[in-house]
């Protein structure tokens, strides 16, 4: 017999469970009505919205378009959150929990407001709103996420690691690219599909500092707008089953590598 | 001893860390082909004097040459030793072949001489059929073993050993200790090896040095460090041992005759060097029991209070007939079984009783 309490909050749980799953499950279903109004009763099926949608040059378009913001963003915040964490990781110094704090700002400031300032920002520097500015600003919001994820592999790191590949003839360089750097990897790898995740579906930077070429989030948002039709269901219910796939696999992943190989 | 055969030399080394003193004004010479043994408490510099071989830590003052060349400011790359790590420090995404050939791929020798020198070094610690394993796939012994075989690949001057016996199980310790001084001589290596195991350093070590607070306190033989201690500290750190708070009477052909409240006491190993009262060790296995009195100048009649039963050996607690002398004995089980009642003589060796200095 189950206690009032965990009655309770195994209610709670469906609940909440019914009310995250719902409006994924109406959206993808709407995706396959054959009709060109969203709504019910559904009288007839259909695929034929992925095919308009797959044939579409302007989804397609926008889906490479975001596709390469997104690597271009992960690549720029690998490399920027690595160095973040190697010189805050050993480092002992007065004020390094204020530039701890100043580092992971970026991930709490409101997306709007940071790319309101980076609009006046590339203004001020002479730079046109377009591919660059939105990378540039996808990354600020990224590097956080990097160098905290890098930062707590990095702690569970020994300090005999990198002092053994020394003593045995590897320069600080070498001794970082053959030692620290493949200790990392599954942090590495977890922080990369993060940051693919947080900049492929951004819309919010993509919006304020892109040009007159659409990303995928702000093509879906213009679409809404000039009318819904179950097209923009399948398109929705692709991303949703490519990311969820990529998060769930990334997730399995750096578990099992950070389990086998401490 | 001729300059050659100096591998290692400390001159006046002191190193920091804050206000606190870790080693305080070294100076050590270590002779090619030995296995020296820093051994010492948690916190006495022992540690600390091997980094600063190995070229973790800078000295701030002093001078360490290596094979003649000051290498005081040198990083650890650019140094002709290498060290084994107490947690070994392996490398978890390399296999053991990988772990072994790294730092011989850093020398720039081509693929299959470096084979050829890993497959002879995984011969030599036994783990031919490993060749192929990751880190995480081995037991603790075996990790230690691939540990060793990678800081010798590249025939380092000198092996630093940061008590790399610390993790294994009791009973493999013994057996690795045993595998460790065969493999030092056999590849006539010089070794140096840190250990707070005193067993351990007593085993292994041609020469033990004995640290306390950043100084040298004794520096000498395991035997020598036995028997004859020097100062209480290494009489304490070492085994177990009698202590004798002592005047001197004179002395008696070439033995020191000592007053131990009223008992007279005969020593030749150390010297009073002019004090009037000194302390003097003696380890509980060199008394002897007797039924009878031996003809022998350290001999005190004395009574058994206590037995302990240790297997291989029986530990005494005794006390003379008349007061206050007590002394802790040894005993092989065999050697008193006819020993009858609890009336003994005590006896033992003049060269067994060490004056210590101060």
């Amino acid at each position: 017999m189950m206690r009032p309490s965990q009655i309770a909050l195994t209610t709670f749980y469906w609940a909440f469970i019914v009310y995250l799953f719902l409006p994924l499950a109406l959206m993808v279903v709407m995706g396959f009505k054959d009709s060109n109004f969203i709504g019910f009763p559904i009288n007839a099926w259909t695929t034929r919205w992925y095919v308009q949608v797959f044939q579409d040059t302007a989804v397609l378009h926008a889906f490479g378009y975001t596709l390469l913001i997104a690597i271009a963003s992960t690549l720029l915040s690998l490399v920027i959150g690595i160095w973040c964490a190697v010189f805050l990781g050993p480092a002992r110094f007065w004020g390094r929990a204020l530039v701890f704090a100043v580092m992971c700002l970026p991930a709490v400031i409101p997306g709007v407001i940071s790319a309101i300032s980076m609009r006046i920002f590339i203004r001020a520097i002479g730079m046109e709103p377009g591919t660059g500015a939105i990378i540039l600003g996808l990354t600020i919001h990224n590097v956080p996420f990097v160098a905290l994820m890098v930062l707590s592999r990095l702690g569970a790191m020994p300090r005999s690691q990198v002092e053994a590949a020394r003593d045995l003839g590897a320069d600080s360089l070498v001794a970082f690219l053959r030692v620290t750097l493949p200790f990392l990897f599954p942090s590495l790898l977890g922080a990369s599909i993060f940051c693919m995740l947080l900049s492929f579906d951004d819309f919010v930077r993509a919006f304020f500092l892109g040009g007159y070429q659409p990303t995928l989030p702000v093509l879906i948002f213009a679409e809404l707008r000039s009318g819904m039709s179950p097209a923009i269901n399948a398109i929705s219910t692709v991303v949703l089953v490519v990311t969820a796939a990529l998060g769930l696999w990334a997730e399995r992943g750096t578990r099992r590598l950070k389990g086998t190989r401490r | 001893m001729h300059r050659q055969s100096t591998i290692a030399r400390f001159t006046d080394v002191t190193k920091r860390f804050g206000k606190n003193v870790a080693v305080d004004r070294l100076d050590l010479d270590i002779t090619q082909g030995e296995f020296v043994t820093l051994l010492g408490p948690s916190g006495c510099g022992k540690s600390t004097t091997l980094r600063m071989l190995g070229g973790f830590e800078m000295p701030d003052e002093g001078r360490i040459l290596l094979a003649g060349e000051d290498v005081t400011r040198l990083p650890p790359n650019r140094r002709d030793v290498n060290m084994v790590f107490q947690d070994y420090a392996l490398f978890p995404h390399m296999t053991v072949a990988g772990n072994i050939a790294f730092g011989l791929e850093l020398q720039g020798h081509g693929r299959a001489a470096i084979d050829a020198r890993v497959s002879e070094l995984l011969e030599l610690v036994q783990l031919g059929s490993f060749r192929d394993r990751m880190p995480d796939q081995l037991s603790g012994g075996q990790r230690q073993r691939v540990a060793l075989a990678r800081a010798l690949a590249r025939e380092p001057k000198l092996l630093l050993l940061d008590e790399p016996l610390g993790a294994l199980d009791a009973k493999l310790r013994g057996q690795v200790q045993i595998e460790l001084k065969a493999l030092q001589q056999r590849t006539g290596k010089t070794f140096l090896f840190v250990t707070h195991d005193q067993e351990e350093a007593l085993t292994m070590s041609d020469r033990i040095i004995v640290m306390n607070a950043g100084r040298i306190e004794q520096d000498g033989t395991p035997e020598e460090l036995y028997h004859r201690p020097r100062s209480r500290f290494v009489a304490d750190f070492i085994g177990e041992t009698n202590l004798f708070a002592c005047q001197v009477r004179g002395s008696e052909n070439g033995q020191i005759v000592l007053d131990w409240n009223g008992i007279l006491l005969h020593a030749a190993a150390g010297s009073p060097d002019g004090r009037t009262a000194v302390e003097a060790a003696l380890r509980p296995e060199s008394i002897r029991l007797t039924t009878g009195r031996p003809d022998q100048a350290n001999a005190l009649q004395m009574r058994i209070v206590r037995r302990v039963f240790k297997g291989s050996r029986i530990d005494l607690d005794l006390e003379a007939q008349d007061g206050d002398a007590r002394l802790k004995a040894s005993a092989d089980p065999a050697a008193i079984e006819d020993l009858a009642g609890d009336k003994v003589w005590a006896s033992w060796d003049p060269g067994r009783l060490a004056i210590l200095q101060g």
